[in-house]
């Protein structure tokens, strides 16, 4: 008999990536009401902090994404730099869940983030062997803040919204789900305004 | 003019550094003074994308450059009159390295200013011309389903910061990564002769 409880369990993880480089900011207590949100809805998370875990977001001439590079850079005695990027992969490969929250800069991601997708996800560079197969997430979540009001962003074309409702859609789960959870206006907004998009991104993650 | 060239490859041997030296050569061909930018290479060392902590917290005070690398870009940024980007496009985008330029350099007081209601206005008023070179490593049809938001990135979001009578010459390669040396000098040919009526 499957009951409410049987289907959280065959639920898989969530990999929460988490980008910004100040504790005390606005996006650092939006992944704090994430992580809250997730242990109401009962969900095993794993959060990765790209500033705090110092993730170098630069494709090398040298980069062979994957595992199989981490032998050959060991080999050559250029260093181990390739490490975090195969333990990122096995994070994401043990995911049915991709949360993302970050600040949008300049439209799109923080370069700290854009690296990691360049690295982690591959496709990127000259010696990448392609995109890493994601047809086992079936669910991609953004939370993100803009300094600027709705309306510039959407006239200016929300490019990182693009990326992740569009652009990871073409390696994802064929019928997978994505959520856009944004704060706009950040630039002008009240204690109030804030303090209201802190819950409804807890309300938002609890119901995942 | 002075030209500021900025150019986003990790390896010299790519489609896009052969492009960047084209682009170079056209330009200073018809007299204008260019200012090459590899950021891969500055001064051997590659350009660090991440906005740092110190940077963020001094992002809205009255000193928001913290780095003497960053301090020198924005001075070549400043004295230059048109701006092109020569990049790959990863992940429907520009690379890393390169929005870590724009998170970096255009700053407030340099990419754009808070007017005295706190609106964001241009910054790069200076700036008459655009041009974006960019090497797709998907195709066409996807690159315009997944929204093409690289494109979007300049063509609208570095333009407003330029005011909108800037012109943009959007110049791509789709697949350019393919070996299919044919298509790419076609494409270097186009190119240079679109930077050679500047």
């Amino acid at each position: 008999m499957v009951n409410a409880v049987d289907d959280r369990a065959a639920q898989g993880r969530v990999l929460v990536v988490y980008t910004h480089p100040l504790e005390d900011s606005l996006v650092a207590a939006v992944r704090d009401r994430v992580m809250a949100g997730l242990r109401a809805a009962g969900r095993e998370a794993v959060l990765v902090d790209l500033y705090g875990e110092d993730f170098d977001p630069l494709v090398t001439a040298s980069d062979r994404d994957g595992e199989e590079s981490t032998a050959d850079r060991t080999h050559d005695g250029s260093g181990s730099t390739t490490e975090p990027v195969a333990r990122y992969r096995r994070l994401v490969r043990s995911a049915d869940t991709l949360v993302f929250v970050h600040p949008t800069w300049w439209g799109g991601t923080p370069a700290m983030l854009k690296g990691w997708i360049e690295r982690v996800l591959g496709g990127a560079g000259p010696g990448s062997r392609g995109v890493e197969p994601l047809r086992h997430v079936r669910r991609v979540v953004v939370v993100t803040t803009h300094g600027s009001p709705r309306w510039q962003n959407v006239l200016e074309g929300q490019a990182g919204r693009r990326l992740f409702l569009r652009g990871l859609r073409t390696v994802v789960h064929p019928l997978a789900r994505a959520r856009w959870i944004a704060f706009y206006g950040v630039d002008r907004s009240t204690p109030a305004d804030r303090a209201a998009f802190l819950r409804r991104v807890e309300r938002r993650l609890a119901r995942l | 003019m002075r030209v500021l060239v900025l150019h986003a490859h990790p390896d010299p041997a790519s489609a896009t550094s052969t492009l960047f030296q084209r682009v170079c050569d056209t330009l200073a061909d018809s007299g204008h003074d260019v200012d090459p930018v590899d950021l891969y290479d500055l001064d051997g060392r590659p350009f660090a994308p991440a906005l740092t902590p110190d940077e963020r917290r001094a992002y809205h005070g009255p000193d928001p450059v913290v780095d003497p690398v960053v301090a020198d870009q924005i001075e070549r940024l400043r004295s230059a009159r048109a701006l092109v980007f020569c990049y790959p496009t990863w992940w429907f985008g520009p690379p890393a390295v390169l929005k870590g330029w724009f998170d970096r350099v255009l700053v407030p007081g340099v990419g754009f200013r808070f007017d005295e209601r706190g609106r964001v206005r241009p910054g790069l008023t200076h700036i008459r011309r655009l041009a974006a070179i960019t090497v797709h490593d998907r195709g066409r049809v996807v690159t315009t389903l997944a929204g093409d938001g690289g494109r979007l990135t300049i063509a609208r979001r570095i333009r407003a910061t330029c005011g909108w009578r800037t012109r943009l010459d959007w110049l791509a390669l789709y697949r350019g990564d393919r070996p299919c040396g044919e298509r790419q000098r076609r494409f270097a040919d186009r190119v240079a002769g679109r930077l050679a009526r500047w």
